[in-house]
């Protein structure tokens, strides 16, 4: 009997394999150690991110699923909802107690009903939307109202650079 | 790489050194003296022996812990620089103390920290390794013991120096040694449990819970052992610069550690006391799946009132930081009330169908409170303070009976068994959670009243099979409700049942005799009822009571009935009180009343108690062809009651009083059942 913890990981990461969901590819970086993840998510279709590849890391702690992981894209990626060091803002990674928004409801914030899909899932819906309301980077969000067209040129260019071009 | 290389160095200018010394000197002893006495070859040696000393813990490294992994090595970095750190400040508290001996003392120490911290993680991983092979645990095993062996030896070897050479550095190092020796102690502790987790194929539920206890231990040493290293190093030296960090985060971990005891604990007993077990019918249907760790649920699972199921260990986790369902959030907490009484209504597991108006009736006191604070307004205010409540609060059902003729001997005795029950029920949660078991004096009262005032309509509720449910329900060794009654409470409620008993023999007699004249008056109504072809069919659905389970689909047209019946039956009822001599009871019914009228269309519930009282008589009156059995029944309850009350009164007051089956309980029970079926249409 490993730790649960560790059991859940395993849940899921056979879950991801089996059922992959569209445009997202997760699973641990070694089969040593299951509390690091590696992710790929696809820019979604239909927005400015449209065929980008990015790359995250997701880091599980001891008592997940009780506690949210942290999920940080290691590619540079220009958005109100990511912090510019890569860290991803998502109301659903935010453990209950704490709020560092100040405006979220704790019906929004992490569960152990959450999993890495739908974490992923929701970080693929921010990348379609970006919540400039509680904008993690805020030259993005300044951006993304103000100047879409910036925005997106700079979403290309970032696209470009997630592919190696 | 470079490390190599600097290993390589140092070698390269010790050799150089010595090579030169002994080039020199020729002979060992002069080449010693020469070595000591020049001050940049002692600073080529020192540098060589910190060379040792890393190697050494390079070599012992690999014997433990074979590689190490990524988060170890920085963990270990991290709080290598602290301790760095704070041995520097321990250096100027004992600078006069300061010789080589004193640095290779503390180096030591410092590099037995480093071990242990590794031990520690070492151990923590377990829990998070696919694989745990027989090397992990003789290294981790045989690593635990060297170190509390050298714990041991030191904590020792310093108790000893200080006792003959008086207080010195060695007191720094006896209080590291101890808080060292906590630490392997903690983590062996961690050892044991993982390891007993890891040979069980089910989760092992309490490992959590002897983790947190050992943990609350553990930090109340180390808070012990530091207050007294603060205390004893102010007294002898100065105040311990050095140890204010460690201290600092050791007061931390303690209280933290206790607040997880605490908050643990409330989660236990609230699982254990406010959430049914879920049945294995409810995990073989559907998914069941535990949200919460992904595996399959086959036993030990836990039912939510949002009747979402989960692991109760999984559960117990959760609930430990937030209490609220994982799945919709529902705040368990808020309404454990209610959850306790879906929780005694699964425990009881009755397929009776009674039982679950009565279930309901135990939720609906509570969903419905600040209405019927509303709908009494004359009744609640001097309960409401639950100061000198009991009189006022018990009284109530004693003056219900007459006013609803047929049902009255079992009210305070079915009140009572389900005041108690309500009051098993409620006072576990008022002393689970700390915040609600303040208001536990007043809320008890409160929950009882709403009994209190129903009687009228209670004992329907209480059919014949009931009684069996009471042993179980009302009588079981009660200690909980205890906590939430004062002595006094206690005793004047006693008193109280006692009195009611004698009482309602005195009622039982004006009952018979309001019966009398209710025969008179079905005759006239029957006439009347014959006329009025509406009516009977309208309250068709009423009667069935008799099949104890009819109506309870007929809400609707009870309601309408109901309503309908309305202006008769209070024109009626005058008449029936002025029939008893009582005071109270001419009170009560017009509080009735009042309370009916004032309140709103959806409290018909409390209002329908006054009611019941023509209802019950006079509804058989319409539906011809039941007449004659209902008189028949009429006559032979009323004598079976009172034989059963004169057999009671000689028995004990306590309890048989619910004992006692009644039909005319059914017929009203049932009718009740459709009223209240009007609220709580969905349970069926």
């Amino acid at each position: 009997m490993a730790g649960s913890a560790l059991k859940r990981l395993m849940a899921e990461y056979k879950q991801l394999t089996l059922n992959p969901p569209e445009g997202i590819i997760a699973g641990p970086v070694d089969e040593e150690n299951f509390f690091e993840w590696e992710a790929l998510i696809m820019g979604p279709q239909d927005t400015c991110f449209e065929g980008g590849v990015f790359p995250a890391r997701l880091t599980f702690p001891p008592d997940y699923p009780l506690s949210p992981p942290k999920m940080k894209f290691s590619c540079e990626l220009f958005h109100p909802n990511i912090y510019p060091d890569g860290r991803v803002c998502i109301s659903i990674l935010h453990a209950p107690g704490d709020d560092p928004m100040g405006y979220e409801t704790s019906a929004e914030r992490w569960s152990p009903v959450q999993s890495v899909e739908k974490i992923l899932l929701s970080v693929v819906s921010m990348l379609a939307e970006p919540n400039d309301e509680s904008a993690a980077n805020v030259d993005a969000a300044k951006t993304w109202r103000d100047d879409r067209k910036g925005f997106e040129e700079i979403a290309k260019v970032t696209v470009r650079k997630s592919l190696g071009l | 790489m470079r490390s190599l290389l600097l290993t390589g160095l140092s070698f390269a200018l010790t050799t150089a050194v010595i090579g030169n010394a002994f080039y020199q000197k020729k002979q060992f002893y002069p080449t010693v003296v020469y070595i000591t006495k020049s001050n940049p070859s002692m600073a080529v040696i020192y540098i060589q022996a910190l060379v040792f000393v890393v190697l050494m813990g390079k070599m012992l490294r690999s014997l433990f812990f074979g590689q190490l992994r990524a988060a170890e090595m920085e963990h270990l970095i991290e709080r290598s620089w602290y301790a760095v750190t704070e041995t520097c400040l321990a250096f100027t508290v004992f600078r006069d103390d300061f010789s080589p001996r004193f640095v290779a003392l503390f180096t030591l120490l410092l590099f037995l920290k480093c071990f242990h911290w590794l031990a520690e993680d070492r151990i923590d991983y377990m829990e998070r390794s696919p694989a745990i092979s027989w090397l992990f645990h003789i290294r981790a095993l045989s690593l635990m013991f060297v170190l509390g062996l050298l714990d041991i030896l030191f904590v020792r070897h310093a108790f000893y120096s200080t006792l003959l050479k008086g207080p010195s550095v060695q007191l720094v190092f006896g209080f590291e040694y101890e808080i060292l020796f906590t630490v392997v102690l903690m983590t062996f502790i961690k050892y044991v449990l993982h390891s007993i987790d890891l040979q069980s194929q089910n989760p092992w539920d309490n490992k959590a819970v002897y983790l947190l206890y050992s943990e609350l231990v553990m930090g109340l040493i180390r808070v012990v052992l530091y207050v007294a290293f603060v205390l004893i190093m102010i007294k002898v030296h100065t105040f311990p610069l050095f140890a204010i960090r460690p201290m600092y985060l050791t007061v931390r971990a303690f209280q933290k550690a206790a607040q997880d005891v605490i908050l643990s604990r409330r989660a236990i007993r609230n699982m254990n006391t406010l959430y049914p077990d879920a049945t294995p019918e409810e995990l073989s249907s559907g998914d069941n799946v535990c949200i919460i760790c992904r595996e399959e649920m086959t036993s030990g699972c836990k039912k939510l009132p949002c009747n979402h199921i989960f692991h109760t260990s999984c559960l117990r986790s959760w609930f430990q930081r937030q209490q609220t369902c994982p799945t919709c959030r529902l705040e368990v907490l808020r309404m454990p009330r209610a959850n306790a009484a879906v929780a005694q209504q699964q425990q009881q597991q009755q397929p009776a169908q009674q039982q679950q108006p009565a279930v309901e009736q135990i939720q609906n006191p509570f969903q419905n409170m600040p209405g019927m604070f509303g709908g009494f307004p004359f009744q609640w205010p001097p309960n409401a303070g639950g100061q000198g409540v009991p009189p006022p609060f018990m009284w109530p059902p004693q003056q219900q009976p007459p006013a609803a003729a047929p049902p009255p001997p079992p009210t305070s005795g079915s009140a009572e068994s389900q005041a108690q029950a309500t009051a098993a029920s409620t006072s576990t949660p008022t002393t689970d959670d700390g915040a609600t078991s303040t208001t536990a004096p007043t809320t008890i009262p409160a929950m009882n009243f709403p009994f209190a005032n129903m009687p009228p309509f209670m004992p329907p509720v209480m059919p014949p099979m009931f009684s069996p449910l009471f042993s179980p329900f009302g009588f079981p060794p009660p200690p909980m409700p205890m906590d939430g009654l004062s002595e006094e409470e206690l005793l004047t409620m006693e008193g109280i049942e006692r009195a009611n008993i004698e009482a309602r023999i005195q009622w039982l007699r004006d009952i018979q005799a309001l019966l009398d004249g209710a025969m008179v008056l079905i005759n006239q109504y029957n006439t009347v009822a014959s006329h009025i072809g509406s009516y009977g069919i309208q309250t068709s659905p009423i009667p069935p009571p008799y099949s104890t389970s009819g109506p309870t689909n007929a809400s609707a047209p009870v309601q309408q009935t109901n309503a309908s019946w309305w202006p008769e039956g209070s024109g009626a009822r005058p008449k029936y009180t002025s029939t008893l001599s009582k005071t109270e009871t001419t009170d009560s019914p017009k509080e009735r009343k009042s309370s009916f009228t004032s309140s709103s269309s959806d409290k018909p519930l409390e209002g329908a108690t006054g009611v019941t009282l023509p209802k019950d008589e006079t509804i058989p009156q319409w539906e011809d062809p039941r007449v004659e059995g209902h008189e028949d029944d009429m006559h032979e309850v009323r004598k079976r009651r009172l034989q059963h009350f004169s057999q009671q009164l000689n028995h004990s007051y306590s309890s048989p009083l619910v004992s006692s089956p009644r039909s005319d309980d059914d017929d009203a029970s049932s009718s009740f059942d459709g009223v209240n079926k009007s609220d709580d249409n969905d349970t069926h």
